[in-house]
């Protein structure tokens, strides 16, 4: 197993009370950190967008079911991902929640080793999520430093215009073009025109 | 004979004597006579009853231009002769009844009392005597042998057992029911106690209703059934009521008894047939309810499975973890036992089952009920909300049956609700309310009701709305609780959907 972020959980949502504790239980043996909710309405309650790790969803449940969990967390902009488990293996709810992004769709009683590399890979999936979520907010914030003459340097500069393209473009003169580039490049932290792209792309 | 020549004849009787005693014969309701014991008894005196009685006058008689032998039945008259000759050679009184036809023809039953009151010289005995018309009498008596020879034919020819017994019980008569029923002849059961046509485990019984019989009561005695016996030693079903029959003198006892053996062969046969419809309802119940079933199982089964892995992990450590190994050995145990109790559900379900009422806490039964009902509901994402009053009484009911019956109204009631497009996590009620003599059941739906044409074929068996199912669950719910005694209600609700009600005897506290 990958090198873990001691902040991710696995957050077990089923209405079983059984079901929940042995998958709790599995969990530990795997030295894997979890919590466990009775239902999807007791996690949404406590959802604030900060929470890190991976979603182990019963489909069916009484109230609110795993696919409108799985909606609303879409909509709230989680980037959780969802390993749905279900005691029915019904192929339409499937394909409903592979289609809004889900990772898995384990069958109950499901593989022990199997679920345990899929929590992994999700984590895995997750913390490359959270990098470029992190990635992108500092790209962001750096970016929004810029003046807005900087701004519009910058966005041809990462377009791959020459500095006199640039300056015909705006209509200043070459040499301002590169006082600003100088300074976009500063601002940003970039040291090449390369890095410069990336945080570009980043940001997007 | 002359007139004049009579007192010779007569015991001595004075003059006045003689017309009193004309004056009491002339009242008498017959004819006084005195003849002669010849052939035909020529009279030499008769009284003036005798036109009524034959149609003569006393001159055509006395006068012997008749004699009585002439209005005798020629039928009859050699009886009469022999009985009036032994007791007139042995000085005895007699005694006859006998038929004489009358001047008119018409035939007339008399009664004859005389005796020998002298002898001729020549050894003639002298008869006087009384005879009188006994049509009337005669004519009752046969109506009254013709009445009772009916109520004997009647008695005969019943299908039931009719026995008489005296105020001891002992059997006086036993008719040819009675006979063949328990396999005594009239005359070997005779004399016997009537008990010993009841099962010995009955005798109590038997002799409380006896006593009961004998106690002058206003109120109408009811039959009681029990245990008959034959000569044979087979005990059968019967039903048997005992009256006092109003007779003159001692007091007697009609019973009477009907053999149930073949009704209770019929009820039998239709109580199988709807024990053999229920069980094949109960395994389609189960062929419908298989989804919901596979889920109930499958969790502990998903639990099972997830506690013995972690046991594994947990003795795999580098320094193997045995109190939580333990931990998942105990949880793993009691999944199994979860699973085994579903699996345990289900085969009450599919097991053949002969129906039989037991004492049953209405509370615990209808919370078993509904926690396998929630099997069902939970697939169709509604919820059963249970409903019950506090302190129910127990009931008297056959609880398999009463699970099957409010099952299919729960899943009647939810497919009704899916059809009428209910919301998930939409209530359907299963409420039990005590009254004084039950426990009412009601299964309170939000679906689409019953409608005028369902309301027809709602009971009707092969009647179905459903694509799956044979349409067998109302009509067997139906006779289920038709033999708790009561019937399944239902009508709409205010608002929207359907409630099925049925009440269950309360068990006596």
């Amino acid at each position: 197993m990958n090198e873990r972020d001691p902040q991710q959980l696995v957050y077990v949502i089923d209405d079983d009370e059984a079901v929940r504790d042995s998958m709790g239980m599995l969990l530990e043996s795997a030295d894997l950190p979890y919590c466990c909710y009775s239902s999807a309405e007791r996690f949404i309650a406590e959802h604030d967008g900060s929470q890190r790790g991976c979603l182990v969803l019963d489909i069916r449940m009484p109230g609110m079911t795993g696919l409108e969990l799985q909606q609303q967390l879409a909509q709230m902009g989680s980037s959780l991902p969802i390993i749905f488990m279900t005691g029915h293996g019904d192929v339409p709810m499937a394909v409903e929640a592979m289609r809004h992004g889900a990772l898995d769709f384990l069958r109950k009683p499901v593989n022990e080793e199997s679920f345990l590399e899929r929590i992994a890979y999700a984590f895995d999936q997750e913390s490359g999520d959270w990098r470029q979520k992190l990635d992108r907010d500092q790209a962001r914030q750096r970016i929004d430093s810029l003046t807005e003459r900087e701004h519009e340097v910058f966005l041809l500069v990462a377009e791959g215009l020459a500095n006199k393209a640039i300056a015909s473009d705006l209509g200043i003169s070459e040499r301002t073009v590169e006082v600003h580039r100088s300074q976009v490049m500063k601002k940003l932290g970039a040291k090449t025109l390369a890095q410069l792209v990336r945080i570009y792309l980043q940001s997007e | 004979m002359a007139k004049n020549s009579q007192p010779a004849m007569c015991s001595p009787v004075s003059g006045g004597d003689y017309d009193r005693l004309e004056t009491l014969l002339k009242n008498l309701p017959g004819m006084a006579y005195r003849c002669l014991n010849l052939k035909h008894w020529p009279m030499d005196f008769v009284s003036d009853g005798c036109y009524e009685l034959c149609g003569y006058q006393r001159h055509e008689i006395e006068s012997q231009q008749v004699l009585w032998g002439d209005f005798t039945h020629p039928d009859m008259i050699d009886e009469v002769d022999r009985k009036v000759r032994s007791a007139a050679d042995s000085g005895q009184p007699f005694e006859v009844e006998y038929r004489i036809i009358a001047r008119n023809g018409q035939e007339k039953w008399v009664w004859e009392r005389g005796r020998a009151v002298d002898r001729r010289s020549d050894g003639v005995v002298i008869l006087e005597g009384f005879i009188t018309d006994i049509t009337d009498r005669k004519r009752t008596e046969a109506a009254l042998v013709r009445a009772e020879a009916y109520a004997q034919a009647i008695v005969e020819s019943a299908l039931d057992a009719v026995i008489s017994v005296d105020d001891q019980g002992a059997i006086e008569s036993f008719n040819q029911a009675a006979s063949s029923m328990f396999g005594y002849r009239s005359d070997e059961i005779r004399g016997h106690h009537c008990r010993s046509l009841a099962a010995t485990s009955f005798y109590r019984e038997f002799d409380r209703h006896f006593q009961r019989s004998q106690t002058p009561t206003k109120i109408p005695l009811t039959s009681i059934e029990l245990n008959g016996c034959d000569k044979h030693d087979n005990e059968f079903p019967i039903v048997l009521s005992m009256r006092e029959i109003l007779d003159v003198g001692e007091k007697k006892y009609v019973i009477l008894i009907r053999d149930l053996t073949q009704q209770r062969l019929a009820e039998r046969e239709v109580r199988e047939q709807r024990d053999v419809l229920a069980h094949v309802d109960r395994l389609n119940t189960l062929g419908e309810m298989a989804a919901g079933i596979a889920h109930e199982i499958n969790q502990p089964l998903t639990a099972i499975s997830m506690y013995a892995q972690s046991g594994l992990r947990f003795l795999r450590r580098p320094q193997p973890q045995l109190r939580r190994l333990e931990d998942a050995l105990e949880k793993l145990s009691q999944q199994a036992h979860r699973a085994g109790a579903v699996i345990e559900r289900m085969q009450e379900m599919t097991r053949p089952h002969q129906s039989h009422q037991e004492d049953v806490a209405a509370e615990h039964l209808l919370q078993e009920i509904h926690d396998l009902g929630e099997v069902e509901a939970q697939i169709r994402n509604f919820i059963i909300v249970l409903r019950l009053d506090d302190d129910l009484p127990r009931v008297k009911c056959d609880p398999i049956q009463i699970q099957q019956v409010i099952l299919n109204l729960l899943r009647n009631g939810m497919e009704s609700m899916r059809a009428n497009h209910c919301k998930p996590g939409s209530k359907i009620v299963l409420q039990a309310r005590t009254t004084p003599t039950q426990v009412r059941i009601s299964i309170i739906d939000g679906g689409l009701g019953v409608s005028r044409k369902l309301e027809k074929q709602l009971f009707q068996p092969f009647a179905t709305t459903k694509a799956s199912g044979m349409g067998l669950g109302l009509s067997i719910s139906r006779s289920i609780i038709a033999a708790h005694g009561g019937q399944i209600e239902f009508n709409n609700n205010k608002t929207v959907g359907a409630t099925f009600s049925f009440g269950l005897p309360r068990q006596p506290d």
